[in-house]
């Protein structure tokens, strides 16, 4: 998709015209609604957000990844954990775009129930593909699921629960 | 069997499975937080899995239900026609 050329500070991004909604996110526009950083931010970016029916995220992984260091020296593979880091921020983001505006600010957000299925093996020069549709939305939790794919192929997938706790007193 | 007995069974055994319990050991008026342990996220995988199984939607104010199995239960049948 062709981006216009700008000046303006402001990332440029695909907006929906009717909602004033974004469709897509980059790097710096998910970092303004996931809390983390280096070296755990694992969205690179959102390629579709449909607020209440989906998102789909992106997160190149290459060989300098801090984990393939030790997981495992001599033969690189992508720790579940990590994916699961990757598909719990993706839900971060649908949560976000999902909840209502006024209940979005100062929260945290903690992942549970987590039941995943790690069904290939995931390497350096991949794409994860993750995208997270709902089971139930609420307030301030969400069950929702996650299918992971690598061109195609499904690599991980299963259901977990994504809770918000806010820090306001 | 009738239906009834049925959504008894089937949600004993998906909050069973939910908390890690055999089915058979769940006291239907023991507490599900206090007593086995339950946190929040399992209360809401309880409404999503009964939601799934069932293909119904409990309104949000219903998770504050899931307190005792019997009103897990109770709660279901009130769904479930």
């Amino acid at each position: 998709m062709s981006r216009p050329s700008t000046a303006s500070s402001t990332p440029p991004e695909t907006m929906s015209t009717e909602v004033g909604l974004p469709l897509q996110l980059d790097f710096e526009q998910i970092k303004r609604i996931i809390p983390q950083r280096f070296p755990f931010l694992m969205l690179d970016r959102v390629i579709e957000l449909e607020p209440g029916v989906r998102v789909v995220g992106l997160k190149n992984l290459t060989g300098n990844e801090w984990f393939y260091q030790g997981h495992f020296p001599t033969r690189a593979i992508t720790p579940g954990a990590m994916i699961c880091e990757a598909v719990a921020q993706t839900g971060i983001v649908f949560f976000h775009y999902t909840r209502s505006a006024q209940a979005r600010d100062d929260v945290t957000y903690l992942m549970g129930s987590i039941k995943m299925r790690f069904l290939e093996p995931v390497r350096p020069g991949e794409q994860l593909r993750l995208e997270v549709t709902p089971v139930t939305v609420m307030s301030d939790a969400a069950m929702l699921t996650a299918l992971v794919t690598v061109e195609g192929r499904v690599v991980a997938k299963g259901e977990f629960a994504l809770s918000a706790k806010s820090h306001a007193p | 069997m009738s239906r009834v007995v049925n959504v008894e069974e089937e949600v004993r055994q998906l909050v069973a499975d939910i908390l890690e319990v055999e089915p058979h050991t769940i006291n239907p008026d023991a507490k599900l937080v206090e007593d086995l342990g339950m946190d929040s996220m399992m209360a809401l995988e309880i409404v999503a899995s009964i939601e799934k199984k069932y293909k119904i939607k409990l309104p949000e104010q219903e998770l504050r239900n899931v307190t005792t199995l019997n009103r897990v239960i109770d709660t279901t049948r009130d769904y479930v026609h």
